[in-house]
């Protein structure tokens, strides 16, 4: 099967490809996995804790180009906005955006998996008193 | 339970699942391994037991006792020949077995969008294909940390050919209409120890590519 464009864009010139540190109060950290398929998502954002941005986003990902194409775009998308609005991104997005075939939507399911997994790491973080902070 | 039907040879009623009970003659083999070995529909299955059967069913099936037979002998001999050596490598491992009877109870088998990993499993498997990554980059000092993990994941996939054990012992001793749900636990069990074991072979080819 060929890849879009757009998906080999990603996989060839991925953006924001790294990590944050886990342990700083304004880095949510989600982590995904699709079993069958062997793929596996960190997806790490950074908060500005005043007005809620993501400043940052950087991902790792093992497995196949749309898996790494989905959770490169995702890091574009949702840098520079606000937490709730990142919260609303939906995989369709994703899906249109590169034009991923039926059998790859899985992929974009798993970066939309991977985002809120990160918020919800950073709030849990956020809402616990420093110190008691754990990643799932 | 073998499914019974009439001879194809003497005419007898339901006589006859592999051989006539009347005139012995071979018949139309049955596709459905378990009824092939003439065992209950049962996920625990005695090896040396089932080992006694194909070889007593090979010797009687094989192709060459029926050279000198009809046309229609020989074709069932040779089918359920086929059949025989397919069942018998189903049957008798334990994983294959299960996935045999989850497809005929109407599960899917190795589904993409199950979501049964453990999340702390996660961690590990992000470990290993970092460590994976720093090994195909030709960092060697990642090795020992890369046979760590491999026995801890050998450790996970024992663990949980013991739980399959006791699932398989449940649902063998379960009435029919509440077995669905312990089929249900099994395929869970499945397809994480699916999803070890491909980790467990993507490290061991590492390795030996390594060591090559």
């Amino acid at each position: 099967m060929a890849y879009s464009d757009k998906v080999l864009d990603h996989y060839n010139n991925p953006r924001n490809v790294g990590s944050l540190d886990k342990k700083d109060p304004n880095v949510g950290t989600g982590l995904v996995g699709a079993p069958e398929c062997g793929d596996v998502m960190k997806l790490q954002i950074k908060v500005n804790p005043e007005t809620g941005i993501i400043e940052d986003a950087k991902f790792k990902t093992f497995g196949c180009g749309s898996a790494i194409a989905s959770s490169s775009l995702a890091t574009e998308l949702i840098k520079g906005k606000t937490v709730d609005e990142a919260m609303q991104l939906r995989n369709t997005v994703i899906v249109n955006e590169l034009s991923l075939p039926p059998v790859k939507i899985h992929c974009s399911v798993l970066a939309e998996d991977a985002i809120k997994a990160a918020i919800e790491d950073y709030k849990k973080k956020a809402g616990v008193p420093a110190g008691a902070a754990q990643t799932a | 339970m073998a499914h019974l039907h009439d001879c194809w040879h003497c005419g007898a009623k339901d006589a006859a699942s592999l051989f006539c009970r009347y005139c012995n003659t071979i018949q139309a083999p049955t596709p459905d391994y378990f009824e092939f070995f003439d065992m209950p529909r049962r996920l625990a299955v005695n090896a040396e037991d089932l080992k006694g059967r194909f070889y007593t069913l090979s010797r009687l099936l094989h192709p060459d006792r029926y050279t000198r037979r009809s046309e229609q002998e020989r074709r069932f001999s040779l089918e359920a020949s086929s059949i025989l050596n397919d069942a018998y490598r189903v049957l008798k491992d334990p994983i294959q077995r299960a996935e045999y009877v989850l497809r005929q109870e109407g599960f899917t088998v190795g589904d993409q969008r199950n979501k049964d990993v453990p999340p702390e499993l996660l961690e590990e498997v992000f470990e290993l294909n970092m460590a994976l990554d720093e090994l195909r980059g030709g960092d060697l000092e990642v090795l020992p940390q890369l046979e760590v993990m491999r026995r801890d994941f050998l450790e996970m996939l024992a663990a949980i050919d013991r739980e399959l054990e006791a699932m398989f012992a449940r649902h063998d001793a379960a009435p029919p209409e509440s077995r669905k749900q312990v089929l249900g636990e099994i395929r869970s069990a499945l397809n994480r120890r699916r999803y070890i074991s491909n980790l467990v072979q993507e490290v061991d080819k590492q390795l030996t590519a390594r060591n090559a």
